[in-house]
């Protein structure tokens, strides 16, 4: 029961993060909602079911974005299992650590999707790239210990 | 004798003065609420007059439609608009408002459609120059402004002209408001300058647009 309430909380996310007030948005960046849940998922559920919304998560993000590849499915699915992983050889019980974690799979979601529009032959000035990449990413990881609550919740 | 009396009757009356007090506190706060309701509805209703006012007076057929969703990240620049296929907008279509040129209308489903705005990098717009007709390729660049790129070292481009749409767009009709440029530079090759265009929409707060049916 409570793993189906996972989906609705990935469309309720997807849903704030669309709507995401113009007054919140940092130079035009917003947090990574999805992301946060998806590390969240990793601490407080087991590994097969924080996969499966993982890629649930990931094709969500995918649907609403204008590229066609499907990097954040990929991206989201390669996250949690690393993480996984992670949790298995370290201790991550304290919040700030689980932040750190998230702005790390931030930083590397941004730096990959960025790249990946420069490789696809678009221009991207180096400032907005950088402001985009940084912004996004502390963002997020600053608003994830109010996603990691609810999913505690969820899980408990 | 007045101000004792005064005095007296707020003493004697303390209980009855509190109490309409705190009604009248309740009252203030209700009509705080209402008044900022009214304040944003008299300011939509100055968009949507000017909006209807230039529905009227364009040659253009075009269908209003309000925004009701942005972007899902930093790294592409969209709006999700509230009319789609059954409005008759398809992929491809222009999106103008009042300002000028917003972008174009990338994916529609029966009653919504997902525009591409300007400002998006994946965006090419054939340009040219108001006043002196050069023309050149207008890019978003996620930023606040746009980048008028392959223009030839003797470009005749200055601060303060107006950059339009150009009739090789095989998307944008022909004279549609881009913006104007802010600032002038060279490419790292020295070969091609390019200018710095500021959008005439408010790309990051717009609210209303009008979809160009061709």
């Amino acid at each position: 029961m409570k793993k189906w309430l996972l989906l609705l909380i990935i469309a309720v996310l997807a849903f704030l993060q669309l709507i995401w007030p113009v007054f919140l948005s940092f130079f035009n960046c917003k947090p990574d909602l999805l992301l946060i849940l998806i590390v969240a998922l990793v601490f407080y559920f087991d590994f097969k079911t924080a996969i499966v919304f993982a890629i649930i998560a990931g094709l969500t993000k995918d649907a609403f974005l204008p590229q066609v590849f499907a990097l954040n499915t990929i991206l989201f699915s390669i996250w949690g299992y690393l993480i996984y992983l992670l949790s298995r050889q370290i201790s991550i019980e304290v919040v700030y650590v689980r932040s750190a974690i998230v702005l790390i799979a931030a930083l590397l979601t941004n730096i990959i999707t960025g790249l990946q529009i420069i490789n696809s032959g678009l221009i991207i000035p180096l400032g907005i790239f950088l402001r985009s990449l940084i912004i996004s990413s502390i963002y997020t990881a600053a608003l994830s210990p109010l996603v990691f609550k609810l999913v505690k919740k969820l899980a408990a | 004798m007045g101000l004792l009396k005064r005095e007296l009757s707020g003493i004697i009356f303390y209980h009855r003065n509190m109490m309409q007090a705190e009604r009248l506190y309740d009252e203030v706060d209700a009509l705080r609420w209402q008044l900022s309701d009214l304040g944003e509805l008299n300011r939509e209703n100055i968009r949507l007059r000017g909006l209807l006012s230039f529905k009227q007076r364009s040659p253009l057929r075009l269908v209003a439609a309000r925004v009701i969703a942005r972007s899902f990240e930093a790294w592409s620049s969209s709006v999700v608009i509230d009319k789609g296929k059954k409005s008759k907008i398809n992929a491809g279509m222009a999106v103008i408002d009042l300002q000028g040129l917003v972008g174009r209308v990338i994916e529609a489903t029966d009653n919504s459609s997902r525009v591409m705005l300007i400002n998006d990098p994946s965006q090419g717009i054939s340009s040219i120059v108001q006043r002196s007709r050069q023309d050149g390729l207008v890019n978003g660049t996620l930023g606040a402004n746009l980048i008028m790129r392959y223009l030839p070292e003797d470009a005749q481009i200055v601060k303060g002209d107006l950059v339009i749409t150009s009739e090789l767009s095989q998307i944008y009709p022909k004279g549609l408001l881009i913006g104007e440029v802010i600032n002038i530079g060279s490419d790292f090759s020295g070969l091609n300058r390019f200018a710095q265009i500021k959008p005439a929409a408010q790309l990051t707060s717009i609210e209303e647009v009008f979809v160009i049916i061709p």
